[in-house]
């Protein structure tokens, strides 16, 4: 109970910092749509829970490996890059979805930020994704609850203290609610598509040079592949 | 003076007469300004001084004369633009031989701020008590334009001019001005009125990230007068991607656009610090109104010679204008009609404009010649240093 | 009503006025020094931090400064120690000094440059890691504002990268 109440004040006192580096791609998005309160609630719901799979996720690879702190410098770039990747193809679609020609003046007409794309058979939801990659971004104070949680010994106590950890971040990410209001702006989706698509291009430059360190570190790279390879094929 | 001899002098005498007497205030106000460097033993000092005193009070002079404001304004204006990085660049390229910052003067808190940056700092500087530039918050030999004179000297301006300010006080503003002037007739006359949401996206989008990375951001990678002023030492690929994209953003938007539209593009559809103004307009009690009854419907000549698009249907329909407006008096000047006017808050529209002018000019000019002005004379005494 | 409003507006108006004119005298002084009461610093990405403590060696002092982290999730700018050597003019051509850049008693690393006499020659530094605390640094320059050396003023500024 210690442990967790721990895990609380830390994800308390951090959350302002992963408030902001969430921001960038939470709230344009959280903009763009033409939805009440209730909906932009549960968006965020699962924009958080896609965070939380992102934490959880890169901290059960962690474990697994042995290792306290998440993986080699370099590695921990490359993986940052390929979700920064992520985050920006997410944020581009996302901004110039209503039209076939992806005009930068789009404006919001129909929810499709809630799917990506318009294929019928699979639209993965787009909240979800965005809380996915955001949640790989290992921010510090993630780390450093990571650096605690390892110190718990087990696997299932370290992704309880991340979760209540979470927890604590995720009280400071309810005042994003406060940008479903400004929709009643008829310029705000618009001015919020804008900003994602200037997002998408500086994402997907952070992205481009966090994957480029994968040509500096192609033995560990590989370690990591065949380590995943294992735990899939294993489960 | 005698009904009778009022007829017999010429309106153009009283109106000389009228537009001396409304300039002297001005002109004696600004005298004080450039006192002490009419003092200067320096002989380019001195004229540099006097040229501008001279050239801020005729542009003031024809502005009473004519009863128009906004050609005279935008003589000032562009070449405030043109004459900033002259002294700017000067002084870089006396102190340290380039126009680039080297990292030992951002370690030793010597960059110069800009306003540019001040939406950038202020989510950091809540969060942590720091700004994100590197500066120096109070003013040093070294480096006068500390922090704390920048952020005072934009506090200013936002109480007396709100956006105003991008029409008499911002010192980069006269450059795509000054292109947009060149040619007669637009060549590119169709924009999508939704581009004049752009400078917020880029606000919104360079607040967040200047949250979640700690670094000017709009600084780094999408000013277009680094061209013109100083950018970080190009040493490796990213500085160089940076160095490439101001240029490119310089020439497109600064030169090339408001060359071909005639508009001031780089203000109305790129500059974050216009739209973060704009929030501010409601500070200022002057504004431009439309007189409804006045106004001839579908002439929209206003609307047509706005520089920033700040005019449309809707606004006209509401007889305001719409938050971006800089207050440049381009629409007041060319309505046929007297349905543009100036305006002070509270007061009935269309009642006294010529007094609303006048207030909002006393005011706005006085800080233009204290900063503008200075600006200039500053600039004018390199260019003069060369001559005499 | 409309003729308060309109008192108001002229007042505010007149007001403006005054604050053009007599504002600069007054406000710049006030606000400045406001400012210099307030606890607002720079980042210490561009000042390095607070000073941890001073080493002295003959005729020039080492100041390691406080460890600054990463400040923020997305920055490049990852965590550093700098330290500085004052005055550079008195150090001697080679430099090499083992550092405890935590402060914990057990040496970090081992940085070494060349210092010479004219202030606009280029600087290399090589750090070598002697506790997991470090990155190396090899020959480094001006790579970044974690990892660089400079010569600012009379003295000579090293960041080292941290893990």
């Amino acid at each position: 109970m210690g442990s967790l109440t721990e895990a609380l004040v830390l994800g308390l006192g951090s959350g302002p910092v992963c408030l902001a580096a969430c921001g960038p791609a939470l709230l344009p998005w959280l903009g763009a749509e033409p939805r009440e309160l209730r909906a932009t609630s549960r968006l965020l719901g699962l924009f958080l829970g896609g965070r939380l799979a992102g934490y959880l996720g890169f901290a059960v690879v962690a474990w697994a490996a042995g290792m306290a702190l998440p993986l080699d410098l370099r590695l921990r770039t490359l993986i940052f890059g390929l979700a920064n990747l992520g985050l920006a193809g997410l944020l581009g679609v996302s901004a110039c979805l209503p039209h076939r020609t992806c005009p930068m003046v789009a404006s919001a007409r129909e929810p499709r930020l809630y799917q990506i794309g318009a294929a019928k058979r699979y639209r993965p939801p787009a909240a979800v994704t965005l809380g996915f990659f955001t949640g790989l971004n290992l921010c510090p104070p993630f780390v450093a609850a990571g650096v605690r949680a390892a110190a718990t010994h087990s696997l299932p106590g370290a992704l309880i203290f991340f979760t209540a950890f979470f927890v604590g971040t995720a009280v400071w990410f309810i005042p994003a609610l406060a940008v479903s209001p400004l929709r009643r702006f008829r310029s705000v989706p618009t001015i919020a598509r804008m900003a994602m698509a200037v997002l998408a291009i500086y994402y997907a430059y952070l992205g481009v040079v966090g994957a480029a360190s994968w040509q500096l570190v192609p033995r560990q790279s590989a370690q990591l592949v065949i380590l995943i390879s294992g735990m899939v094929t294993h489960a | 003076m005698p009904d009778q001899a009022r007829s017999i002098a010429p309106q153009s005498v009283r109106r000389i007469g009228r537009s001396l007497l409304l300039t002297v205030p001005m002109a004696l106000f600004t005298l004080l300004l450039f006192t002490p460097a009419l003092r200067e033993p320096e002989r380019p000092a001195k004229l540099a001084a006097l040229i501008t005193w001279a050239f801020m009070m005729m542009l003031f002079f024809q502005m009473m004369r004519t009863r128009q404001t906004y050609r005279w304004r935008r003589i000032f204006f562009v070449a405030l633009g043109f004459l900033f990085p002259v002294g700017f660049i000067w002084d870089l390229i006396a102190l340290r031989g380039s126009m680039s910052i080297p990292v030992e003067r951002m370690l030793s808190g010597d960059t110069p701020f800009c306003f540019m940056v001040i939406p950038m700092t202020l989510i950091p500087a809540a969060l942590t008590r720091t700004i994100i530039f590197p500066g120096s918050i109070l003013p040093t030999p070294s480096n006068p334009h500390s922090i704390a004179i920048m952020a005072a000297l934009w506090i200013l301006a936002t109480v007396i001019l709100g956006k105003a300010w991008c029409s008499y006080g911002c010192f980069f503003g006269g450059l795509d001005e000054g292109f947009s002037s060149i040619p007669k007739k637009a060549r590119l006359r169709k924009i999508n009125p939704k581009w004049r949401l752009a400078p917020w996206a880029i606000l919104v989008a360079i607040v967040l990230l200047a949250a979640a990375t700690y670094e000017p951001i709009y600084c780094k990678w999408l000013c277009p007068f680094k061209a013109v002023t100083e950018f970080s030492e190009v040493r490796s690929t990213q500085t160089a991607i940076q160095f490439g994209i101001f240029n490119a953003l310089f020439l497109g938007l600064v030169v090339v656009l408001p060359y071909l539209t005639k508009r001031r593009t780089q203000c109305a559809f790129f500059c974050p610090f216009g739209a973060f103004q704009s929030i501010f307009n409601w500070t200022s009690v002057f504004d431009i109104r439309i007189n409804k009854e006045k106004c001839a419907t579908g002439c929209v000549l206003c609307q047509n010679h706005c520089p920033t698009m700040a005019i449309d249907p809707s606004s006209i329909a509401g007889g305001k204008m719409l938050s971006t407006c800089m207050r440049c008096g381009a629409c007041v000047d060319v309505c046929r009609k007297n349905a543009a006017v100036w305006h002070i808050k509270g007061t009935t529209v269309g009642i006294a404009t010529e007094r609303a002018r006048l207030l909002y000019l006393y005011a706005a000019w006085v800080f233009a010649s204290m900063f503008g002005g200075a600006i200039i004379a500053n600039s004018l005494q390199k260019l003069i240093g060369l001559i005499v | 009503m409309n003729r308060w409003k309109a008192i108001l507006g002229y007042t505010a108006a007149g007001l403006t006025i005054a604050v053009a004119v007599v504002g600069p005298l007054v406000w710049f002084g006030i606000f400045t020094r406001a400012a210099s009461k307030s606890s607002l610093q720079i980042d210490p990405v561009y000042t390095g931090g607070a000073p941890a403590r001073t080493i002295a060696r003959d005729g020039y002092q080492i100041v390691v400064y406080k460890p600054v982290p990463k400040r923020a999730p997305l920055t490049q700018t990852g965590a550093f120690v700098q330290v500085v050597w004052k005055p550079a003019s008195a150090l001697p051509a080679t430099v090499a000094e083992t550092l405890d850049l935590d402060g914990d008693g057990r040496p970090d690393c081992v940085i070494s440059f060349q210092a010479p006499r004219e202030p606009r020659a280029n600087l290399r530094v090589t750090a070598e890691p002697l506790s997991g605390l470090v990155q190396p640094m090899h020959e480094v320059g001006k790579d970044s504002l974690s990892s660089l050396i400079a010569r600012v003023n009379d003295t000579i500024v090293v960041r080292v990268p941290l893990r």
